[in-house]
Order: C-alpha cells, then structure tokens, then sequence
C-alpha cells in the first residue's frame, strides 16, 4: 500500500503566487429553532490557478456550505460566515461590499449546481440566461450578448445552437440543461468555477460526458476547479488534489492518486471501502463479496463536538478521539490528516476497517 | 399556441349553453304562475294575461326555449317589463360606467400591490413586510362606503378636488370621466390592493426560495433584476388570476360603490330589476354577467401562456 506513495499525481502544487483562492479556517454557522448549526467548523485550503480540487463527503457534511460562503451567498439571517478568511486572487471576500461580490459572481468566480431541472429560471429563454452574465459583467449589448451566448452553447456541443437559444429549459434534456449550466457558468471566462455536484442528478451515461466537457474546457480556458461531490469515482477520473469533509470539518487531504491508494484517515478509508469495484490485480477479476458500509450516522452538528466527530463510528476510537480534536497535520508529502491513530490503522489491512467485520 | 386558445375557446360554449337553460328556466322553476309572479301581489287577472301573451308564456315550453335560444344568439335578451325598453340597450348604457370603475379601480390597486407585495416579500419578516401586510388587513377590514364617504369627505367637500358624486361619460371626455371615476375606484381600489398585495407576497416568496433564483444570484444579478425580471414573471399566474377574477367581480357587483357615489353601473341596475321583479333583464343580466366571466377566464388562461411557456404546447 504504501509503496503507492510514489505513483501520487505530479501536478504542480500551490506556491503562494500561485494561489487564486484560498480558505483559511472558515466557519460557517445556521440559525435555526432548534440552535446554532455548524455547517463548516474550520476549513482551510489553497486552490493553484487551474487546479482541480475535489471535496468529497457524505450529504450534510459542509461541502455546499461552503461553496456558498466563497461565492458569498449564505442566505443572510439564516446563516453567516462567522469566522475565518477566503482570499481570492488577493481579495479578502469575506469582509466585500455586496457589490464588490456581485462584480465577482458569475464573472470571476461562477458555479454550477446540481439540479440542473430546477437551477434554470423556466420563464427565461436559455439564450437570455447566458447572455444576461455578460451583459451585466462585460457589459455588452443585447445583440452582442446573444451572439456570444450562442457561441457558449456551440462551446459546450449542444448541437443547433442558434436555435436552442431561443428554446426555454422544459424544452431540454436534462444533460443538455446542464450544459447550459456550464456554458452559463464559463461566459464570462472566471478564474474559478465552483461544481456543486454537477453530475449527481444525470444519468450515469451522461455524467462522463459532462465531467469530459467540464475538464477539457477547464484546460482550454485554464479555469480553476472546485469539484465538489460524494462520489469517489467522480473524485478519481476528475481531481488533482482531494479533501475529504466529514460534519463540516476537513479530516484528510492528498493528491488524488495517493488519497485513493494510501488513505489514512478511517472516514475516508470507509468511503473508499463503501464503492463497488473490482478487486484490483484480481486475476479473475471478480466483483468483492460483500460491500463495507459505515455504521452508524453523521452527527448532529448543533451541539460542539469536543473530539474527532468520527470518532463514535470509528473502531479505532481511543477515550482520547471522543475528548480532543486531533490535529489537521501532515503523514507524508502533502498529506495531511486529522487523526490520532493513523499509526495503528496504517499497520492495518483496509479490509478490517471501520465497522468491525461480523 | 393557437390550438391551446381554440381549444379555451370551445370549452366555453358548453358553459354558456348550461348557463342560457339555467335562466331561461329561473322563470318556470319560481313557485306558482310566472306571469303572476311578474305581475306582482295587486295585478288583475287582465294584466296577467297580458303579461303572459306579451312573454309568450301561453305557448308550449319548448317552442318558448327555442324562440329564447333564436333571440339570444341574435343578441336579443328580451325587453323590460317596466320600462318597455330592450335589456340589451338597458346593459349597453350601464355597461359603460361600469367597465371604466372596474378597469380603474384594478389600475390603481395593481398599481399599488404589485410594488408592495414585492417589497413585502423582498423584506419578509421585518418592520417592512409588517407594516405592508399590516395596512392590508385594514384594506380588507375597512368597508367600502367608510372608505368612499371619507374620500369623499376629504377630496370632494374640504378641498374641492374632484366631483362628489356621479359619473360623466367618455363620450364628454376622458380626462372628466377620469375624475368622476377617481374617488370610486380608490375606494373599491383598497379591498383589491390588500387582495392582490397578498397573493403578490405569497406567490414570490415561494418562488424566491427556487433554485433559479439562486442561479440568478450566483451570476451576480442584482437584486431589483432578480426581483422583477427572474421572480416576478413565475409568480405571476396566481396574480393575474386574482386580478382577472376582480375585474369579473367588479362588473357585476359594486352595488355599494356605485350607490355612495351615484354611479349608474351595472350594480344598481340590477339591485333595481331585482327589486322590481323585472325578470327579462334579471335573466339579460345573468347572461352577460356569465359571458363577462367566461371571457375573463379565458382572458386569463390566455395570459398564462405569455407568463409560462410551459403552457404554450
């Protein structure tokens, strides 16, 4: 396992010149009747100028909060940002004028949502909701913007653009919507694209289609992406880095390769155990007996959680797990971990993990 | 686009034909003899008879339905037993006052309510949205004739600025009509401002939960266009049919309205015929009323497909 190491992704890292967005131990709390939600409880990572950064989580885990916080967008009231910093090509954009962000969303930043059924506005031709980005941010005119938004939809292969301008979303297939999304979301040509889940809601066969489309336009244009999603294999075909969230806090970071290869901490060990797949250099090639699950559930994240927030699913909890947070430290080149016993579970076979087996 | 209007346009002929044997019958379906009944308690047997010739209710029942059908379609809906004059020509000369207070009374209420019903919903929940919701509870609280004598009150008698009582036709120009009109419609105006403010609210508070909207957002739309040109447009079709629905209401029953400010409308036309017991234009009246709602619906269903093109197919 650990001889992986060296087949890790050889994409350049962030140097600090290079960073176009990064997240400093940002927290992000909900108000509700029942008390304060901690969606994020302290994220911090780097993104590099056209680097795809995967999160990946269980639902619930703070992955859409906080892409909501970067783009500015917590519902006011309801939520807020309270602590931390998210700096952007040397902006600091938690402390921005609603205006300011305006200037930023959809122009220099965009993101793309996981329900494209419902993401489009149905009393709006496609044509109008692509071109209305760049009339607002690069101000051009009508007939300027129209051509440029059928020229996206050429961008994004949906055959007969000019015709499907003028069409409204009821009239498009769900893939076909979410293209839109994309060439929505590329317009205006931002630093930064944010996926929430883009895939989640199409069908397996269109799923590679879009996520081809995403990359190869990510390369044309050398977009930055965060590619926020729960499916390893997403993770696996798409990402250079990967960090794994677990009830709103980061628990694992790593290139892909070694994240895949080498896990450390038992959530993301869990995840990885919970895909089906073949086993690898099996020479039969036979599907695995038996999938692992994670027992247990997500926690609630209204009451603070003293420890490691794994730690009552976790068959490697110590009484230390349950009272003190574990540090978010490095086990090896550029990967880091929040656990304080990746040395036992390192000195363990994957297949005992998590659960214990019955 | 065209097959959806034809085929609006269809259903509505068997509603108005229900409608047509609904009130040719009214008359047959009154306890006792109909021409007694027109003729009231002191008639002699003589003015019964000719009351009974005159609407020939002496001939068999289905002859007299065919002739009534006949003379519908031919836009005849009979003549008034009391004034001897046609019921059309009778609705023709209220229809006017009528029409005018129902179209300024919904010009000045949607005038108000959709601003407000927007902001209220923008601001839901706080000092903002309270106080509008606030003011239409007392829309819908106030009655109309507190309303209409307090205008009149006010504008009328202490500052002189518009006519007290009474309507000038659009034929003795637009801008009096418009000033006769004015103290009424505001007046009537309040009940739908409150109504329409309401369901403005409503409507665009669940579409500002949408997903889209989000979208919207996300683009760096700002907030006047997200309100107006991504929100406003879904959440018209429970307005519209609010507004579509008032106006139906308007034309057929502003009898308080048109007696504070002495309006010759509908209202009292048909508050007179029903007190005189002048069937013919009771029955005219219902007709046209039930032609001015099926047409309105129509209207309506029609204006859905300008708002949702969903519905277009």
């Amino acid at each position: 396992m650990k001889s992986n190491v060296s087949t890790a992704a050889t994409a350049p890292i962030a140097t600090n010149g290079d960073t176009i967005l990064s997240v400093q131990d940002l927290r992000t709390h909900f108000y509700t009747r029942d008390g304060v939600v901690r969606a994020v409880d302290g994220v911090t990572f780097d993104l590099a100028r056209g680097e795809t950064l995967c999160i990946v989580g269980e639902s619930g885990c703070g992955k859409s909060v906080t892409a909501l916080s970067i783009l500015g967008l917590i519902p006011p009231k309801i939520g807020e940002i309270v602590s931390g910093s998210i700096r952007f090509d040397g902006t600091e954009l938690t402390t921005e004028s609603e205006r300011e962000m305006r200037s930023i969303r959809g122009n220099r930043i965009s993101m793309i949502f996981q329900e494209p059924m419902t993401s489009l506005n149905p009393v709006l031709t496609v044509g109008e909701q692509i071109s209305e980005s760049l009339r607002i941010h690069q101000r051009l005119d009508r007939r300027a913007a129209w051509d440029r938004a059928i020229e996206m939809l050429a961008l994004v292969r949906i055959a007969d653009p000019k015709r499907r301008a003028g069409e409204y979303p009821h009239q498009l297939s769900g893939g076909m919507r979410q293209r839109v999304m994309i060439a929505m979301a590329l317009a205006c040509n931002p630093q930064v694209l944010v996926a929430d889940e883009p895939t989640t809601a199409l069908d397996v066969t269109i799923q590679a289609q879009i996520l081809n489309l995403m990359l190869e336009l990510k390369d044309r244009l050398g977009t930055a992406i965060v590619l926020i999603t729960h499916d390893l294999g997403v993770v696996a075909e798409t990402a250079q880095r990967v960090i794994v969230m677990y009830a709103g806090r980061m628990v694992e970071e790593a290139p892909v390769r070694e994240l895949l290869n080498n896990p450390k901490h038992p959530y993301t060990r869990g995840l990885i155990g919970s895909i089906p797949r073949r086993k690898s250099g099996g020479a039969r090639g036979r599907t695995r007996g038996r999938l692992q699950e994670i027992s247990g559930l997500v926690p609630s994240l209204r009451e603070p959680i003293p420890g490691c927030a794994f730690a009552p699913r976790c068959s490697f909890a110590t009484p230390r797990c349950i009272t003190e947070q574990p540090p978010f430290e490095a086990h090896g080149p550029r990967h880091f971990a929040a656990c304080w016993e990746v040395a036992r579970i390192e000195a363990t076979s994957s297949d005992q993990l998590v659960s214990s087996p019955t | 686009m065209t097959a959806y209007i034809v085929r609006r346009l269809l259903a509505t002929i068997p509603v108005m034909a229900i409608v047509a044997l609904f009130v040719f019958f009214l008359l047959h379906l009154t306890p006792g003899d109909p021409a007694a009944v027109i003729a009231g308690d002191d008639a002699s047997p003589a003015d019964i008879e000719g009351i009974r010739r005159k609407l020939g209710l002496d001939r068999p029942i289905w002859e007299q339905f065919g002739v009534y059908v006949w003379n519908l379609l031919h836009g005849d809906l009979g003549t008034s037993i009391f004034s001897n004059m046609p019921v059309m020509t009778l609705v023709m000369q209220r229809l006017e006052p009528s029409v005018v207070l129902a179209i300024a009374t919904l010009t000045v209420a949607v005038a108000f309510a959709i601003p407000l019903g927007v902001l209220a919903a923008w601001k839901a929940d706080t000092a903002v949205d309270r106080v509008v919701m606030g003011f239409s509870v007392l829309g819908f609280a106030v009655p109309v004739f507190l309303v209409g004598y307090l205008l009149i009150y006010v504008f009328a008698i202490q500052l002189r600025w518009l006519p007290v009582q009474g309507y000038r036709p659009l034929a003795n120009g637009v801008v009096d009509t418009l000033r006769s009109i004015a103290l009424p419609a505001f007046a009537l105006g309040m009940t739908y401002m409150a109504l329409i403010a309401r369901i403005t609210r409503a409507s665009m508070l669940e579409v500002l939960s949408e997903d889209y909207i989000r979208t919207a957002r996300a683009k760096g739309v700002a907030t006047p266009s997200v309100l107006l040109r991504h929100a406003l447009k879904n959440a018209a079709i429970p307005i519209v049919t609010v507004i579509g629905i008032g106006f139906a209401l308007l034309i057929s029953g502003v009898v308080i309205t048109e007696t504070v400010f002495n309006i010759p409308g509908l209202g009292r036309l048909t508050v007179d015929a029903i007190l005189k017991r002048d069937y013919p234009i009771i029955q005219g009246l219902i007709i046209i009323f039930a032609g001015v709602k099926v047409l309105v619906n129509l209207l309506i269903d029609i204006s859905y497909t300008f708002f949702d093109p969903r519905i277009r197919q």
